[in-house]
Protein backbone atom coordinates (compact mmCIF):
# COMPACT_ATOMS: atom_id res chain seq x y z
CA UNK A 1 0.00 0.00 0.00
CA UNK A 2 1.90 3.35 -0.51
CA UNK A 3 0.69 6.42 1.03
CA UNK A 4 -2.46 8.86 -0.54
CA UNK A 5 -0.87 12.13 -2.39
CA UNK A 6 -1.67 15.16 0.44
CA UNK A 7 -1.35 17.58 -2.49
CA UNK A 8 -2.30 17.83 -6.27
CA UNK A 9 -1.22 20.64 -8.74
CA UNK A 10 -3.02 20.81 -11.57
CA UNK A 11 -1.19 23.66 -13.61
CA UNK A 12 2.26 24.59 -12.08
CA UNK A 13 2.78 28.69 -12.58
CA UNK A 14 6.09 30.20 -13.37
CA UNK A 15 6.18 32.77 -10.41
CA UNK A 16 9.69 34.96 -9.15
CA UNK A 17 9.65 34.64 -5.77
CA UNK A 18 5.83 35.03 -5.53
CA UNK A 19 4.21 36.63 -2.28
CA UNK A 20 1.77 33.67 -0.25
CA UNK A 21 -1.55 35.22 1.23
CA UNK A 22 -2.66 32.64 3.24
CA UNK A 23 -6.76 32.95 4.48
CA UNK A 24 -8.73 30.81 6.64
CA UNK A 25 -12.04 30.11 5.64
CA UNK A 26 -13.23 30.07 9.61
CA UNK A 27 -12.41 33.54 11.07
CA UNK A 28 -14.68 36.17 13.38
CA UNK A 29 -16.37 38.54 11.01
CA UNK A 30 -15.10 36.13 8.14
CA UNK A 31 -12.43 39.05 7.33
CA UNK A 32 -10.05 36.63 6.30
CA UNK A 33 -12.27 34.88 3.86
CA UNK A 34 -13.36 37.71 2.33
CA UNK A 35 -10.33 39.08 2.35
CA UNK A 36 -9.09 36.13 0.46
CA UNK A 37 -12.12 36.33 -1.83
CA UNK A 38 -11.91 39.84 -2.41
CA UNK A 39 -8.37 39.40 -4.16
CA UNK A 40 -8.77 36.51 -5.99
CA UNK A 41 -12.05 38.25 -7.93
CA UNK A 42 -10.37 41.19 -8.16
CA UNK A 43 -7.20 40.03 -9.13
CA UNK A 44 -8.64 37.42 -11.61
CA UNK A 45 -6.12 34.79 -9.80
CA UNK A 46 -7.09 31.21 -10.86
CA UNK A 47 -6.71 27.63 -9.11
CA UNK A 48 -4.16 26.17 -9.45
CA UNK A 49 -3.42 23.56 -6.76
CA UNK A 50 -5.30 22.06 -3.98
CA UNK A 51 -4.30 20.42 -0.73
CA UNK A 52 -6.72 17.15 -0.08
CA UNK A 53 -8.99 16.71 2.68
CA UNK A 54 -8.07 13.16 3.94
CA UNK A 55 -6.55 12.84 7.53
CA UNK A 56 -7.02 16.55 7.99
CA UNK A 57 -10.73 16.95 8.16
CA UNK A 58 -13.19 14.51 9.19
CA UNK A 59 -15.01 12.81 6.51
CA UNK A 60 -17.81 11.21 8.02
CA UNK A 61 -20.28 13.37 6.54
CA UNK A 62 -21.17 17.24 5.83
CA UNK A 63 -21.67 20.13 7.60
CA UNK A 64 -24.79 22.07 6.75
CA UNK A 65 -24.21 26.45 7.10
CA UNK A 66 -26.80 28.83 5.95
CA UNK A 67 -28.61 25.71 4.53
CA UNK A 68 -25.99 24.61 2.34
CA UNK A 69 -23.65 21.10 2.42
CA UNK A 70 -20.32 22.21 2.66
CA UNK A 71 -17.23 20.46 2.34
CA UNK A 72 -13.74 21.21 3.58
CA UNK A 73 -11.38 22.99 0.98
CA UNK A 74 -7.86 24.16 0.81
CA UNK A 75 -7.14 25.65 -2.62
CA UNK A 76 -4.24 27.60 -3.84
CA UNK A 77 -4.92 30.47 -6.82
CA UNK A 78 -2.60 32.40 -8.54
CA UNK A 79 -2.36 35.73 -9.73
CA UNK A 80 0.95 35.91 -12.66
CA UNK A 81 0.34 39.23 -13.34
CA UNK A 82 0.70 40.32 -9.52
CA UNK A 83 2.97 37.42 -8.71
CA UNK A 84 0.60 36.25 -6.06
CA UNK A 85 -0.85 33.21 -4.55
CA UNK A 86 -3.56 33.21 -2.30
CA UNK A 87 -4.07 30.43 -0.40
CA UNK A 88 -7.77 29.88 0.76
CA UNK A 89 -8.52 26.75 3.08
CA UNK A 90 -10.79 25.75 6.55
CA UNK A 91 -8.79 24.99 9.12
CA UNK A 92 -7.43 21.54 9.55
CA UNK A 93 -8.71 19.21 12.25
CA UNK A 94 -5.75 16.99 12.64
CA UNK A 95 -2.19 16.33 10.80
CA UNK A 96 -1.58 20.19 11.49
CA UNK A 97 1.94 19.89 10.81
CA UNK A 98 1.33 17.79 8.11
CA UNK A 99 -0.72 20.00 6.18
CA UNK A 100 1.08 23.33 7.13
CA UNK A 101 4.33 21.31 5.57
CA UNK A 102 2.36 20.52 2.44
CA UNK A 103 1.20 24.53 2.32
CA UNK A 104 4.77 25.25 2.01
CA UNK A 105 5.57 22.28 -0.36
CA UNK A 106 3.53 23.87 -2.82
CA UNK A 107 3.67 27.83 -1.88
CA UNK A 108 7.81 27.77 -1.15
CA UNK A 109 9.10 24.93 -2.75
CA UNK A 110 7.28 24.56 -5.93
CA UNK A 111 6.67 28.17 -6.37
CA UNK A 112 9.45 30.12 -4.75
CA UNK A 113 7.61 31.99 -2.37
CA UNK A 114 9.44 33.40 0.47
CA UNK A 115 7.24 35.91 1.99
CA UNK A 116 3.91 34.63 3.34
CA UNK A 117 1.06 36.71 4.98
CA UNK A 118 -1.93 35.16 7.50
CA UNK A 119 -4.99 36.68 8.03
CA UNK A 120 -6.98 37.33 11.25
CA UNK A 121 -9.52 38.85 13.33
CA UNK A 122 -8.85 39.48 17.33
CA UNK A 123 -11.70 41.03 19.45
CA UNK A 124 -12.25 44.52 20.53
CA UNK A 125 -13.67 46.48 22.79
CA UNK A 126 -13.43 49.76 20.73
CA UNK A 127 -16.12 51.14 19.31
CA UNK A 128 -16.84 50.45 15.23
CA UNK A 129 -16.52 54.30 14.53
CA UNK A 130 -12.65 53.72 15.57
CA UNK A 131 -10.18 53.11 12.83
CA UNK A 132 -8.89 50.22 12.34
CA UNK A 133 -5.60 49.39 12.89
CA UNK A 134 -3.00 46.31 11.65
CA UNK A 135 -1.14 44.39 13.78
CA UNK A 136 1.64 42.32 12.47
CA UNK A 137 3.27 39.23 14.42
CA UNK A 138 6.77 38.66 12.29
CA UNK A 139 9.11 35.30 12.58
CA UNK A 140 11.86 37.30 11.75
CA UNK A 141 13.20 40.55 12.86
CA UNK A 142 13.68 41.21 8.82
CA UNK A 143 10.37 41.42 8.05
CA UNK A 144 9.01 43.72 11.22
CA UNK A 145 11.69 46.33 9.49
CA UNK A 146 10.06 45.93 6.08
CA UNK A 147 6.52 46.52 7.42
CA UNK A 148 7.69 49.87 9.43
CA UNK A 149 6.87 51.86 6.61
CA UNK A 150 3.20 50.50 6.38
CA UNK A 151 1.84 51.52 9.77
CA UNK A 152 1.37 48.52 10.94
CA UNK A 153 1.87 48.20 15.10
CA UNK A 154 4.64 45.22 15.39
CA UNK A 155 5.81 45.25 19.51
CA UNK A 156 3.29 42.32 20.71
CA UNK A 157 4.65 40.83 23.58
CA UNK A 158 2.60 37.56 24.36
CA UNK A 159 2.66 34.16 25.86
CA UNK A 160 0.05 31.81 25.14
CA UNK A 161 -2.30 31.39 28.50
CA UNK A 162 -2.57 28.16 29.97
CA UNK A 163 -5.38 26.15 28.33
CA UNK A 164 -5.23 27.68 25.34
CA UNK A 165 -3.71 26.87 22.09
CA UNK A 166 -1.31 29.09 19.51
CA UNK A 167 -3.44 30.00 16.49
CA UNK A 168 -2.65 27.80 13.58
CA UNK A 169 -0.99 31.40 12.16
CA UNK A 170 1.47 31.07 14.37
CA UNK A 171 2.17 27.71 14.34
CA UNK A 172 2.51 28.00 10.50
CA UNK A 173 4.64 30.84 11.23
CA UNK A 174 6.82 29.02 12.94
CA UNK A 175 6.99 26.03 10.39
CA UNK A 176 7.28 28.67 7.79
CA UNK A 177 10.68 29.97 9.89
CA UNK A 178 12.42 26.34 9.67
CA UNK A 179 12.19 26.99 6.20
CA UNK A 180 13.68 30.07 5.85
CA UNK A 181 10.25 31.97 5.10
CA UNK A 182 9.74 35.25 6.21
CA UNK A 183 6.16 35.45 7.44
CA UNK A 184 3.81 38.22 9.02
CA UNK A 185 0.63 37.04 11.04
CA UNK A 186 -1.51 40.03 10.23
CA UNK A 187 -4.32 40.59 12.75
CA UNK A 188 -7.28 43.78 12.84
CA UNK A 189 -9.13 43.92 16.00
CA UNK A 190 -12.70 44.04 15.34
CA UNK A 191 -15.61 45.44 17.85
CA UNK A 192 -16.68 42.41 19.99
CA UNK A 193 -20.03 43.05 18.48
CA UNK A 194 -19.29 42.62 14.73
CA UNK A 195 -17.49 39.71 15.31
CA UNK A 196 -20.87 37.40 14.07
CA UNK A 197 -21.43 39.91 11.42
CA UNK A 198 -18.53 41.48 8.15
CA UNK A 199 -16.86 44.13 9.09
CA UNK A 200 -15.65 45.96 5.41
CA UNK A 201 -13.26 48.59 7.67
CA UNK A 202 -11.60 45.68 8.99
CA UNK A 203 -10.94 43.87 5.37
CA UNK A 204 -10.18 47.47 3.65
CA UNK A 205 -7.29 47.98 6.12
CA UNK A 206 -6.38 44.51 5.50
CA UNK A 207 -6.50 44.86 1.67
CA UNK A 208 -5.24 48.64 1.64
CA UNK A 209 -1.77 47.13 3.25
CA UNK A 210 -1.25 44.64 0.66
CA UNK A 211 -2.20 47.51 -1.95
CA UNK A 212 0.34 49.43 -0.63
CA UNK A 213 3.00 46.98 0.12
CA UNK A 214 2.79 45.25 -3.23
CA UNK A 215 0.97 47.50 -5.71
CA UNK A 216 -1.99 45.52 -6.82
CA UNK A 217 -3.77 48.14 -8.07
CA UNK A 218 -7.41 46.82 -6.01
CA UNK A 219 -10.03 48.85 -5.87
CA UNK A 220 -11.45 49.66 -2.44
CA UNK A 221 -14.61 51.65 -3.06
CA UNK A 222 -17.04 48.58 -3.15
CA UNK A 223 -15.72 48.48 0.38
CA UNK A 224 -16.90 51.97 0.85
CA UNK A 225 -19.96 51.79 -0.13
CA UNK A 226 -20.49 48.93 2.27
CA UNK A 227 -19.29 51.00 4.79
CA UNK A 228 -22.10 53.38 3.93
CA UNK A 229 -24.51 50.78 4.17
CA UNK A 230 -23.24 49.35 7.51
CA UNK A 231 -23.64 53.25 8.78
CA UNK A 232 -26.87 53.65 7.51
CA UNK A 233 -28.20 50.35 9.25
CA UNK A 234 -26.23 51.64 12.69
CA UNK A 235 -27.78 55.00 12.63
CA UNK A 236 -31.65 53.32 11.74
CA UNK A 237 -30.66 51.60 15.07
CA UNK A 238 -29.26 54.18 17.01
CA UNK A 239 -32.77 56.16 16.25
CA UNK A 240 -34.95 53.13 17.17
CA UNK A 241 -32.67 52.73 20.50
CA UNK A 242 -31.20 55.43 21.85
CA UNK A 243 -30.01 53.09 24.89
CA UNK A 244 -27.72 51.10 22.36
CA UNK A 245 -26.61 54.33 20.66
CA UNK A 246 -25.36 55.58 24.34
CA UNK A 247 -23.46 51.98 24.93
CA UNK A 248 -21.56 53.20 21.41
CA UNK A 249 -20.78 55.98 22.92
CA UNK A 250 -19.57 54.51 26.19
CA UNK A 251 -17.42 52.67 24.27
CA UNK A 252 -15.88 55.47 22.07
CA UNK A 253 -14.35 56.91 25.68
CA UNK A 254 -12.65 53.97 26.46
CA UNK A 255 -16.01 53.35 29.32
CA UNK A 256 -16.35 49.76 29.86
CA UNK A 257 -19.32 47.80 29.52
CA UNK A 258 -20.89 45.30 31.66
CA UNK A 259 -21.66 42.14 30.54
CA UNK A 260 -25.49 42.43 30.19
CA UNK A 261 -25.02 45.88 28.51
CA UNK A 262 -22.41 44.07 26.10
CA UNK A 263 -24.61 41.50 24.88
CA UNK A 264 -27.90 43.51 24.36
CA UNK A 265 -25.57 45.74 22.27
CA UNK A 266 -23.89 42.71 19.95
CA UNK A 267 -27.51 41.22 20.17
CA UNK A 268 -29.48 44.14 18.72
CA UNK A 269 -26.53 45.27 16.40
CA UNK A 270 -26.48 41.54 14.93
CA UNK A 271 -30.57 41.57 14.23
CA UNK A 272 -30.05 45.49 12.84
CA UNK A 273 -26.73 43.94 10.68
CA UNK A 274 -28.41 41.14 8.90
CA UNK A 275 -31.92 43.48 7.81
CA UNK A 276 -31.62 44.28 3.73
CA UNK B 1 7.93 10.68 13.04
CA UNK B 2 11.10 10.46 14.92
CA UNK B 3 13.10 9.66 18.30
CA UNK B 4 16.06 12.02 18.81
CA UNK B 5 18.90 11.08 21.50
CA UNK B 6 20.32 13.45 23.21
CA UNK B 7 22.64 10.76 25.21
CA UNK B 8 22.84 6.85 24.60
CA UNK B 9 23.84 5.73 28.20
CA UNK B 10 25.16 2.43 29.18
CA UNK B 11 22.51 1.11 31.44
CA UNK B 12 22.15 -2.76 32.61
CA UNK B 13 18.85 -4.70 32.60
CA UNK B 14 17.18 -1.50 33.01
CA UNK B 15 13.48 -1.54 33.89
CA UNK B 16 10.79 1.86 32.47
CA UNK B 17 8.25 3.14 34.47
CA UNK B 18 5.98 5.40 32.16
CA UNK B 19 3.24 7.49 32.14
CA UNK B 20 0.86 10.22 30.64
CA UNK B 21 -1.76 12.15 31.79
CA UNK B 22 -5.21 11.29 32.99
CA UNK B 23 -7.46 11.27 35.57
CA UNK B 24 -6.31 12.71 38.71
CA UNK B 25 -2.90 12.75 37.05
CA UNK B 26 -2.35 9.94 39.90
CA UNK B 27 0.40 7.95 37.53
CA UNK B 28 2.02 11.02 35.84
CA UNK B 29 2.50 12.55 39.61
CA UNK B 30 3.89 9.70 40.98
CA UNK B 31 6.31 8.91 37.60
CA UNK B 32 7.32 12.77 38.14
CA UNK B 33 8.05 12.58 41.79
CA UNK B 34 10.68 9.87 41.10
CA UNK B 35 12.18 11.73 38.16
CA UNK B 36 12.38 14.71 40.11
CA UNK B 37 13.73 13.28 43.12
CA UNK B 38 16.47 11.18 41.19
CA UNK B 39 17.76 14.08 39.11
CA UNK B 40 17.04 11.97 36.59
CA UNK B 41 18.59 12.87 33.19
CA UNK B 42 17.37 13.43 29.87
CA UNK B 43 18.35 10.74 27.38
CA UNK B 44 16.05 10.96 24.44
CA UNK B 45 12.47 12.30 23.81
CA UNK B 46 9.90 12.06 20.63
CA UNK B 47 9.55 14.72 18.09
CA UNK B 48 6.68 15.78 18.84
CA UNK B 49 4.84 17.72 15.50
CA UNK B 50 3.23 14.74 14.63
CA UNK B 51 1.09 13.67 17.41
CA UNK B 52 0.23 17.61 18.97
CA UNK B 53 -0.91 20.47 17.79
CA UNK B 54 1.32 23.27 19.82
CA UNK B 55 0.48 24.10 23.09
CA UNK B 56 2.01 27.92 23.73
CA UNK B 57 3.48 30.87 21.50
CA UNK B 58 6.22 33.02 22.89
CA UNK B 59 5.72 36.35 21.23
CA UNK B 60 8.38 39.40 21.98
CA UNK B 61 8.21 42.60 20.39
CA UNK B 62 5.89 41.68 17.60
CA UNK B 63 8.73 38.80 16.73
CA UNK B 64 6.87 35.22 17.19
CA UNK B 65 10.03 33.59 19.27
CA UNK B 66 8.98 29.93 19.76
CA UNK B 67 6.21 27.46 19.79
CA UNK B 68 6.28 25.00 22.12
CA UNK B 69 4.87 21.50 22.03
CA UNK B 70 3.47 18.67 24.58
CA UNK B 71 7.08 16.93 25.57
CA UNK B 72 7.22 13.05 25.20
CA UNK B 73 10.52 12.45 26.81
CA UNK B 74 13.05 9.49 28.26
CA UNK B 75 15.18 9.83 31.06
CA UNK B 76 17.23 7.91 32.99
CA UNK B 77 19.19 6.62 35.86
CA UNK B 78 21.66 4.38 37.49
CA UNK B 79 20.71 3.04 41.35
CA UNK B 80 22.11 0.74 43.67
CA UNK B 81 19.54 -1.62 43.00
CA UNK B 82 19.01 -1.52 39.63
CA UNK B 83 19.17 1.01 36.12
CA UNK B 84 15.69 2.71 35.75
CA UNK B 85 14.47 4.56 32.66
CA UNK B 86 11.49 6.90 33.06
CA UNK B 87 9.33 7.89 29.95
CA UNK B 88 7.03 11.55 30.75
CA UNK B 89 4.15 11.97 28.10
CA UNK B 90 2.84 15.53 28.89
CA UNK B 91 -0.59 14.73 26.70
CA UNK B 92 -1.89 11.72 25.37
CA UNK B 93 -1.70 11.88 21.45
CA UNK B 94 -5.86 12.01 21.01
CA UNK B 95 -7.77 11.99 17.84
CA UNK B 96 -10.87 13.63 16.84
CA UNK B 97 -11.30 15.86 20.17
CA UNK B 98 -10.96 12.86 22.35
CA UNK B 99 -9.47 12.70 25.81
CA UNK B 100 -7.77 9.65 25.48
CA UNK B 101 -5.41 8.69 22.85
CA UNK B 102 -6.53 5.68 20.42
CA UNK B 103 -5.79 5.13 16.93
CA UNK B 104 -2.81 5.21 14.84
CA UNK B 105 -1.11 7.74 16.63
CA UNK B 106 -1.24 6.46 20.12
CA UNK B 107 -0.12 2.62 18.77
CA UNK B 108 2.80 4.61 17.12
CA UNK B 109 3.76 6.74 20.27
CA UNK B 110 3.02 3.18 22.13
CA UNK B 111 5.61 1.43 19.77
CA UNK B 112 8.20 4.17 20.28
CA UNK B 113 8.16 3.99 23.44
CA UNK B 114 8.45 0.09 23.44
CA UNK B 115 11.64 0.84 20.92
CA UNK B 116 13.30 3.11 23.18
CA UNK B 117 13.33 0.72 25.88
CA UNK B 118 14.07 -2.55 23.70
CA UNK B 119 17.06 -0.58 22.33
CA UNK B 120 18.81 -0.11 25.91
CA UNK B 121 17.70 -4.09 27.01
CA UNK B 122 14.38 -3.32 29.25
CA UNK B 123 12.36 -5.94 29.79
CA UNK B 124 9.96 -4.42 32.70
CA UNK B 125 7.70 -1.59 31.81
CA UNK B 126 5.66 -0.16 34.75
CA UNK B 127 2.94 2.28 33.78
CA UNK B 128 0.46 4.09 35.90
CA UNK B 129 -3.07 5.73 36.06
CA UNK B 130 -6.61 6.07 38.04
CA UNK B 131 -8.81 3.62 39.08
CA UNK B 132 -11.82 5.02 39.87
CA UNK B 133 -13.71 3.22 42.69
CA UNK B 134 -16.85 3.63 44.62
CA UNK B 135 -14.26 4.83 47.86
CA UNK B 136 -14.28 7.67 50.26
CA UNK B 137 -11.91 10.41 50.17
CA UNK B 138 -10.68 9.80 53.62
CA UNK B 139 -9.75 6.17 52.51
CA UNK B 140 -6.34 5.07 52.18
CA UNK B 141 -6.43 4.47 48.01
CA UNK B 142 -5.19 0.98 47.10
CA UNK B 143 -3.73 0.12 43.98
CA UNK B 144 -4.86 -1.69 41.21
CA UNK B 145 -2.30 -3.73 39.31
CA UNK B 146 -2.97 -5.56 35.78
CA UNK B 147 0.03 -7.60 34.36
CA UNK B 148 0.21 -8.12 30.90
CA UNK B 149 1.10 -11.81 31.26
CA UNK B 150 -0.02 -14.53 33.65
CA UNK B 151 3.02 -15.30 34.40
CA UNK B 152 3.34 -12.16 36.20
CA UNK B 153 0.41 -12.54 38.94
CA UNK B 154 2.30 -13.90 41.63
CA UNK B 155 4.92 -11.36 41.75
CA UNK B 156 1.81 -8.88 41.89
CA UNK B 157 0.53 -10.61 44.83
CA UNK B 158 3.09 -9.60 46.87
CA UNK B 159 2.98 -5.80 46.29
CA UNK B 160 2.07 -3.78 49.07
CA UNK B 161 -1.64 -2.36 49.03
CA UNK B 162 -2.37 -3.66 45.43
CA UNK B 163 -5.15 -6.01 44.67
CA UNK B 164 -6.07 -7.24 41.13
CA UNK B 165 -8.47 -7.32 39.15
CA UNK B 166 -10.24 -10.67 40.65
CA UNK B 167 -9.71 -9.79 44.03
CA UNK B 168 -12.38 -6.84 42.89
CA UNK B 169 -15.63 -8.16 43.65
CA UNK B 170 -18.30 -8.29 40.88
CA UNK B 171 -15.54 -7.24 38.24
CA UNK B 172 -14.61 -11.37 37.79
CA UNK B 173 -11.09 -10.38 36.96
CA UNK B 174 -12.51 -7.99 33.84
CA UNK B 175 -12.06 -4.60 33.24
CA UNK B 176 -10.42 -1.39 30.67
CA UNK B 177 -7.68 0.57 30.91
CA UNK B 178 -8.22 3.41 29.04
CA UNK B 179 -6.13 5.79 26.97
CA UNK B 180 -1.98 4.93 26.78
CA UNK B 181 -0.93 4.01 30.36
CA UNK B 182 -2.98 0.67 28.87
CA UNK B 183 -2.30 0.52 25.45
CA UNK B 184 1.09 0.16 26.18
CA UNK B 185 1.22 -2.92 28.41
CA UNK B 186 -0.42 -4.46 24.88
CA UNK B 187 1.86 -3.19 22.62
CA UNK B 188 5.03 -4.11 25.24
CA UNK B 189 2.93 -7.72 25.28
CA UNK B 190 3.00 -7.86 21.36
CA UNK B 191 6.77 -7.29 21.44
CA UNK B 192 8.00 -9.80 23.99
CA UNK B 193 7.98 -6.77 27.25
CA UNK B 194 6.71 -7.09 30.54
CA UNK B 195 4.57 -4.79 31.55
CA UNK B 196 2.37 -3.50 34.94
CA UNK B 197 -0.19 -0.97 34.72
CA UNK B 198 -0.64 0.52 38.96
CA UNK B 199 -3.50 2.32 38.89
CA UNK B 200 -4.16 4.53 42.14
CA UNK B 201 -7.76 4.69 43.29
CA UNK B 202 -9.24 7.61 43.13
CA UNK B 203 -13.09 8.17 44.66
CA UNK B 204 -16.14 7.91 42.15
CA UNK B 205 -17.33 11.32 42.86
CA UNK B 206 -13.44 13.05 42.20
CA UNK B 207 -12.99 11.69 38.75
CA UNK B 208 -14.61 14.74 36.82
CA UNK B 209 -12.86 17.21 38.70
CA UNK B 210 -9.87 18.94 37.16
CA UNK B 211 -7.26 18.45 39.87
CA UNK B 212 -5.18 16.44 40.62
CA UNK B 213 -5.82 13.37 43.50
CA UNK B 214 -1.86 12.76 44.77
CA UNK B 215 -3.35 10.37 47.78
CA UNK B 216 -3.43 8.06 44.90
CA UNK B 217 -0.62 8.61 43.59
CA UNK B 218 1.04 8.40 46.84
CA UNK B 219 0.03 4.52 46.82
CA UNK B 220 1.30 4.22 43.57
CA UNK B 221 4.50 6.15 44.30
CA UNK B 222 4.83 3.38 47.56
CA UNK B 223 4.35 0.45 45.53
CA UNK B 224 7.27 1.66 42.37
CA UNK B 225 9.41 2.74 44.80
CA UNK B 226 9.55 -0.91 47.04
CA UNK B 227 9.17 -2.61 43.70
CA UNK B 228 12.43 -0.33 41.82
CA UNK B 229 13.94 -0.67 45.18
CA UNK B 230 14.35 3.29 44.96
CA UNK B 231 15.77 5.08 48.06
CA UNK B 232 13.99 8.51 47.83
CA UNK B 233 12.30 10.98 50.14
CA UNK B 234 8.37 11.02 49.75
CA UNK B 235 7.78 13.99 52.37
CA UNK B 236 6.90 16.23 49.45
CA UNK B 237 3.99 13.67 48.27
CA UNK B 238 2.82 13.17 51.86
CA UNK B 239 2.61 17.06 52.28
CA UNK B 240 0.63 17.01 48.80
CA UNK B 241 -1.26 14.04 49.96
CA UNK B 242 -2.09 15.96 53.40
CA UNK B 243 -2.92 19.76 51.74
CA UNK B 244 -5.19 18.09 48.95
CA UNK B 245 -6.86 16.17 51.92
CA UNK B 246 -7.39 19.22 53.87
CA UNK B 247 -8.90 21.06 50.43
CA UNK B 248 -11.25 17.95 50.49
CA UNK B 249 -12.27 18.35 53.89
CA UNK B 250 -13.70 22.04 53.57
CA UNK B 251 -14.99 21.34 49.99
CA UNK B 252 -17.24 17.90 52.16
CA UNK B 253 -18.06 20.71 54.87
CA UNK B 254 -20.17 22.81 52.40
CA UNK B 255 -21.96 19.53 51.08
CA UNK B 256 -25.74 19.19 51.92
CA UNK B 257 -26.12 16.82 54.82
CA UNK B 258 -28.34 14.65 52.27
CA UNK B 259 -25.50 14.04 49.93
CA UNK B 260 -22.88 13.70 52.79
CA UNK B 261 -24.82 10.67 54.01
CA UNK B 262 -24.80 9.06 50.78
CA UNK B 263 -20.55 9.70 50.38
CA UNK B 264 -19.85 8.20 53.90
CA UNK B 265 -21.58 4.94 53.16
CA UNK B 266 -18.39 5.00 51.05
CA UNK B 267 -16.63 4.71 53.86
CA UNK B 268 -17.49 0.99 54.27
CA UNK B 269 -16.44 0.46 51.10
CA UNK B 270 -13.20 -1.46 50.52
CA UNK B 271 -11.31 -2.56 47.47
CA UNK B 272 -12.15 -6.29 47.93
CA UNK B 273 -15.36 -5.75 48.88
CA UNK B 274 -16.81 -2.95 46.75
CA UNK B 275 -20.55 -4.95 46.20
CA UNK B 276 -20.80 -5.64 50.02
CA UNK B 277 -24.23 -5.23 51.48
CA UNK B 278 -23.57 -2.05 53.23
CA UNK B 279 -21.90 -0.24 50.75
CA UNK B 280 -23.56 1.31 47.34
CA UNK B 281 -25.11 0.04 44.13
CA UNK B 282 -24.20 1.14 40.75
CA UNK B 283 -28.16 3.55 41.11
CA UNK B 284 -26.54 4.84 44.40
CA UNK B 285 -23.20 5.71 42.58
CA UNK B 286 -25.35 7.50 39.53
CA UNK B 287 -27.28 9.69 42.21
CA UNK B 288 -24.08 10.41 43.88
CA UNK B 289 -22.26 12.04 40.97
CA UNK B 290 -25.98 13.75 39.64
CA UNK B 291 -26.46 15.23 43.13
CA UNK B 292 -22.43 16.50 43.49
CA UNK B 293 -22.70 17.65 39.65
CA UNK B 294 -25.83 19.86 40.70
CA UNK B 295 -24.69 21.18 43.83
CA UNK B 296 -21.41 22.30 42.23
CA UNK B 297 -23.40 24.23 39.04
CA UNK B 298 -25.36 25.53 41.63
CA UNK B 299 -22.82 27.02 43.50
CA UNK B 300 -21.82 28.51 40.07
CA UNK B 301 -18.68 26.90 40.13
CA UNK B 302 -17.66 28.63 43.52
CA UNK B 303 -13.89 27.00 43.59
CA UNK B 304 -13.07 28.36 40.28
CA UNK B 305 -11.12 31.26 40.14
Amino acid sequence: MTASPVFRVYDRPILKKPVLIVGWIEDASRLSLRSADFLIHNLGCTEFAEILPEGFFPLAGVNVEDDVANFPESKFYVSKEHNLIVFKSNVPRTDWHQFLKALLEVGHEKCGAEELYTMGTMISYAAHTMPRVLISIVNHPDMKAELEPYNVMSNTDFDTPAGQKPTLSSYLSWVAGQEGVKTANLWVPIPFYLVTQEDPRACKRLLYFFNSRHNLGLDLRPLDDEVAEQNNKIAGLFKKSPQIEALVRRLEVGEPLESEDAEKLAGEMAEALRKK
Amino acid sequence: MSIKYVREPDLADPVMIASWPGIGNIGLIAVDSIRRSLNAEEMAYIEPWDFFYPSRATIRDGVLLNIQFPASTFYFKKTPRRDLMIFFGEEQPAEGGRVYAEGSKAYAMANMVIEVAQRFGCKRIYTSGAAVAPIHHTARSSVWAVPNTPGLLDELKSYRNTVLMSDIEGRGGQGNITGLNGLLLGVARRRGIEAVCLMGEIPVYLQGFPFPYPKASKSVLEVLTDVLGVDMDIQAMNHLAEQNERELAALYERLPQEIKDQLDRLKQVTAAAQESQDAITEEDKKKILEDIDKFFKKEGGGEQH
